[in-house]
Parts: structure tokens; sequence; C-alpha cells
């Protein structure tokens, strides 16, 4: 039998509920009652909505899954950068090969558009509201 | 009284002071549009520089741009999906979809007048209940405090739309997003929960990168998948075009917009609470009101009274939020908890004083609420057309902004790389709730209150035992949740009869 995602994504909450209880068992009562009160329903309802999912007539999905993993590498290599070389390089950077590569944008109106959004990020966060971004680790293995 | 209410509107007209409270709306404006940089975060930020300014001028610096950033969060919330403020969430789940099927400029109307509207009816009680409200602040202690998180609790039943598979799907999001709100140092005994050894979840999960994910994430994939604009190949000149007709629906829909600003208001009045949960309350309320299953079935999908009920909410509870802060000293939330620190700054005492000694800076403050709003909404209607659209900027350029808009808001809000690895799980997770038809607004609500609703059944358990449960307002309170629970369901068995 082949498993929905619909149903896999009810066996997950009801995954997460039955850790939750399984961890405040450990817990003194004060700690453990609310988490408790909450995750036993939620097991009890999510396992209900797997019974459901399960024998739902499937639905066919539409095939997106590649153009979807295409974005969350984007969105992950953009928290990748950060933690690299920090906020105020990775705004430029990263909008620029995203919109060369991803979006197909020229070079030159992609380095124009990169420009423009690192020139708001620098005016706005870093001169206006004088908000202190974290050096990345390049820097900081550099010494700067 | 009415002496003192023209004297503070003309000390708040002079240059020095009207000045100070249009620079403070111009930040509001563009703190409005970001997320993370809530309010309360820029009123922390903005709170040196009022030692030199009298305290007319300081409360319309301040208050000028905080009920500015409640308006503007909304345009965000539109036009990307993206929560400009954590108290503007609630507007995403009728709002965006409203711009995606090419109405941004009715959506925007509507929002923007519903919030005028809030304001002013917020205003207007700030200005007469101050003396009256007195004694309903001191009715409600602890356990009527618990109350209303559970009723705000029982709004899961509306917001998880109809039939029995919707329903226990909404109620077990519901159920997860309390349960999130457990994650961290337990107040009361000291212990960690769910913390996996990890020092950043001490504090426990942060509202705004996890409301920004759940959110916002889901719009950019569906974005980056369709691969057009936002509006999709709607003519441009379309988009703008019905932003009279979202002002319309303001006044279509006025007495909803009247009863949300009433939700805003008494939720603000409640210390603790929050505009999110105001916002989130006024939704279900909204939703409730719809005439049957059927009138029921647009909400999420883009109708006007989801964006009318939660705008008219998130201003009006500006007014309500102020009312305790000023006549007792008890800050309804973070950013009235700052302001009373410019209180102290300005040498004034919360308090009898400020009804009497002082009675015009509280009247200024009421001017400033009223001005500040009107001023900011006109000058929105001006450029609405030209917001809506942003919604017809091809797909490929659009995306990388929005995505920074995201991530940026997501960080500023603790300065926590840690943030955005939660904004892109949780991102994860709101896709497949989308794809797998689980409701996302439960789960919000849920984490909203979790927290309080936890701290508020300890205080009453240590208090009073159980013995709180028979207290008559409690009593009132437990039927009131009854009925917001079975509201939905009546209305379905008397369409079916």
């Amino acid at each position: 039998m082949r498993i929905s995602g619909r149903a896999l994504f009810a066996l997950f909450v009801a995954g997460v509920a039955g850790y939750a209880i399984f961890a405040a068992r450990a817990w003194p009562v004060k700690a453990a009652l609310f988490p408790m009160v909450m995750a036993i329903p939620l097991v009890v309802l999510a396992l209900v909505a797997l019974v459901v999912e399960l024998r739902a007539a499937p639905v066919e999905a539409t095939p997106v899954a590649g153009r979807v993993g295409i974005t969350f590498a984007w969105m992950g290599a953009f928290v990748l950068l950060v933690l690299l070389i920090g906020f105020p390089l990775t705004v430029p950077v990263w909008v620029f090969a995203h919109l060369v590569f991803d979006g197909a944008v020229g070079w030159l109106r992609a380095a124009l558009l990169a420009g423009a959004g690192w020139a708001l990020f620098h005016g706005l966060f870093e001169r206006l509201l004088r908000f202190p971004f974290e050096a990345g680790l390049v820097q900081t293995w550099l010494g700067y | 009284m009415l002496d003192a209410l023209i004297a503070s509107l003309f000390l708040l007209l002079q240059w020095k002071a009207l000045s100070l409270m249009l620079v403070g709306m111009a930040l509001g404006f563009v703190v409005g549009l970001l997320p993370g940089i809530g309010g309360a975060a820029t009123l922390a930020l903005m709170l040196p520089f009022i030692f030199a300014m009298t305290p007319v001028e300081a409360f319309a610096f301040l208050l000028g741009m905080h009920s500015v950033a409640a308006t503007t969060g909304d345009i965000t919330s539109i036009l990307f999906g993206v929560p400009g403020e954590g108290l503007s969430a609630a507007t995403v789940v009728d709002g965006h979809p409203m711009a995606k099927r090419g109405e941004a400029g009715r959506a925007l109307g509507a929002a923007l007048m519903s919030s005028l509207v809030g304001a002013l009816i917020g205003a207007a009680v700030l200005a007469l209940s101050i003396p009256l409200v007195r004694p309903l602040v001191l009715t409600f202690g602890s356990p009527e405090l618990f109350m209303v998180t559970v009723i705000g609790i029982a709004c899961i039943a509306s917001l998880s739309g109809s039939g029995t598979r919707a329903q226990i799907k909404g109620f077990a999001m519901g159920l997860l997003g309390l349960l999130l709100a457990t994650i961290g140092q337990e107040r009361q005994s000291g212990t960690l929960r769910f913390d996996f050894g990890m020092i950043y979840l001490w504090e426990g999960l942060d509202l705004i990168p996890v409301l920004v994910g759940i959110f916002a994430i889901p719009e950019i994939i569906d974005l980056a998948v369709r691969r057009s604009a936002i509006a999709g190949s709607r003519p441009a000149a379309e988009l703008g075009a019905d932003v009279w007709e979202g002002v319309k629906d303001t006044f279509r829909h006025f007495w909803l917009v009247v009863r949300c600003s009433a939700v805003g208001v008494l939720v603000g009045i409640l210390p603790g609470a929050g505009g999110g949960v105001a916002q989130w309350m006024a939704y279900a309320h909204a939703v409730q009101s719809a005439k049957d299953a059927k009138d029921r079935e647009g909400f999420g999908h883009g109708d006007v009274r989801g964006v009318l009920g939660p705008g008219s909410a998130n201003n009006s509870k500006e007014g309500g939020d102020l009312i305790p802060t000023i006549a007792f000293g008890v800050p309804g939330s973070g950013a009235m908890a700052i302001l009373l620190g410019a209180f102290l700054i300005m040498g004034l005492h919360p308090g009898p004083d400020m009804l009497t000694k002082h009675l015009a800076v509280t009247y200024s403050m009421v001017w400033t609420l009223v001005l500040a709003n009107v001023i900011t909404v006109l000058l929105c209607f001006a450029f609405l057309k030209h917001l809506a659209k942003v919604t017809r900027v091809p797909g490929n350029i659009i995306l990388p902004f929005i995505i920074l808009l995201v991530f940026i808001g997501s960080y500023t809000a603790n300065r926590q790389i840690a943030d955005l690895l939660v904004t892109l799980g949780f991102g994860a997770i709101g896709y497949l709730m989308v794809r797998y038809g689980w409701p996302r607004a439960p789960l919000v609500l849920g984490f909203v209150l979790g927290k309080l609703a936890e701290t508020y059944l300890f205080i009453s358990v240590a208090r009073y035992g159980f013995s709180w449960l028979a207290q008559p307002l409690v009593l009132f309170l437990i039927a009131l949740a009854l009925t917001v629970i079975a509201y939905p369901y009546i209305q379905e068995r008397r369409r079916a009869d």
C-alpha cells in the first residue's frame, strides 16, 4: 500500500505528540502537566486524521517537487552564506546570484538590482536604524 | 474635560510636537513594512531620543511611530504574504489571496480604512473610559485572564473550516501550537522542556520566525512554482482601480468593523494578551459572523471580511492598550511596558495624576492616535494604486527581494542566526500544511496563547486551588467559550434544517 503525503503528515504530527508525551514523563508534574494535557488529545486527533487520510481517495499531486526543492535550496544557501560571510555581504552576493541563475536576468540588470537592494539594506538598517549585524565565520577567522 | 481635550489638541499642533509626530510616523511606516522589527523594538530603540523633549512631544513622537507601524504592517501582509508585524499575520490569510486574484487595491483599501475606523474607535474609548475602566481591570484576576485565553483557543473552532475532517485537523493544529509554546524553560519549576540541549531553545521559540516561516515561505514557494507575478497576468491598470471598493467594503460591513474594533479594545485593556491575540480573535469573529457554512467558505480564499476584522482590531487595540498603562501603570503589552519607561523618563507617574494634573498629556495621546492614523491612511491612499502595482513585478525579479525581506525580518527580531533556521523549518512545515490541507491559523493562535494560558492556569491553581472554577465571572466566561465552540455547529445545523 502506498501512503500518501497527507497521511505521512498526519503521522508526523502524531509522532511529534508521541515524543512530547515520552519526554514529559521525566519532568516534575508542574512542568509536565500542560504539555501532557495538550499532547494526549493531539495524538488521538492526529491518529484519527491519519485513518481519515488513509481511507480518503488519493489526490493527484501536481508535479512541482523539483521547483519546490530548488527554492528551498536557494533559501538554505542564503542562511549558509549569512553564517559564513554575514548579512551585509550576503545581501548583494545572493540577490545577484539568484537573479542571474534562478531568475535568468541579465548580468548587468542583476548587478544593478543587487546594488539597489544592498543600498536599501545598508541605508535603512546600518545607517538609519544602526542595527548591529554579526560578522560571518569567515570574517571572524580572518580577524575582522 | 472638554477644555483639556481642546487644549491638548493645540499642544499637539504646535510645530515642534507636530514635526516630531511626523518624524515618528515616517519611522513607524518603514518599521511596519519590515517583518521582525516590531513597534515594541522600535520604541525601545527610540527611547534615548526623548530626553530633550517635553511630555507632549515625546508621546507624539513615540505613539505616532507605534500606531502607524500597526497600520502599515498590513501592506506587506497583503502584497507579499509576509506579515509586516507579528500583529498583522491574520491579514495574510485573506488579504494575500485577494492580491493574487488581482484585488490588491481593494484589499489595501479595506485594510487601511478599517484600520482607521478601528484606531478612531480605540482613541474614543480611551478618551471616554479611563475613569470607568478601573473596576473592569481590577475584576480580571488570573482565573478570568486564563478564561480569556481559553475563549481565544475556542476560536479555533471557527478558524478550522467546516466539516468534521477540517475540525479534526484544526483542533490538532491548535493543540500543536499550544504544545510548541511549551518549548523552553518552564517558569514555575525551572525545568527545561524540549530544549534538545540547545541554549537557543531555553527562551522558547520566538513568534516572528515561526509566523514568517509558516505564512510567508509557502507564498514564496507558490510564487517560485508559478514563475509569474503575484497577481498573475492581470492588467496593471486593474490592480489599483478598486481601492475605493475596499473603502466601501468597510462601510458595507460597518458593524463587523465596529465589533472587531471592540474585540481589539477589550483584548488591549486586558494585560498580557497582546495584539496578535486581538487580531486572531477578531478574525475568528469575522468568520463566525458569516451567515452559514456556505457564506464561510470564502474565508481563507480572499474574503474581504477576513481583512476588515483583523485590520480594525490591530489599531483599536492601541487605544485599549493605553488605558491600563495610563490609568494604573499596568502595561497591557511589551510595547506598553517600554512606553511606561517613557513615562518615567518624563517624570510622569501613571495613575490618578494622569487624569487630573496631567490630563492634557493624556488627551494629547488620544489626539496623536487620531491624527497619526488619519494622516497615514490619507497618505497611503495617495500611493495605493502604485503600491498595488508591485504585484505585477515579474516573479523572477521580486522573488529574491521577498526572500530577503523574510530572512532579514526573522533575524532582526532577536539577532540570532538560529532564527533563520527556525524560519526555514517552519516554512517547510507551513508549506506541507498548505499542500495537505491543514489550517495554519489555529496553530498560530495556539502558539500565541500557549504561554499565557499556562502561566495564568498555574497562578490560578496556586492561589485558589480549583475553587476559582466556581467564580461567577469565570462561569460566565466558560459559558462564552462553550458558545464560541458550539456556534459554527449550531449554524451548520440550522442551515441543514
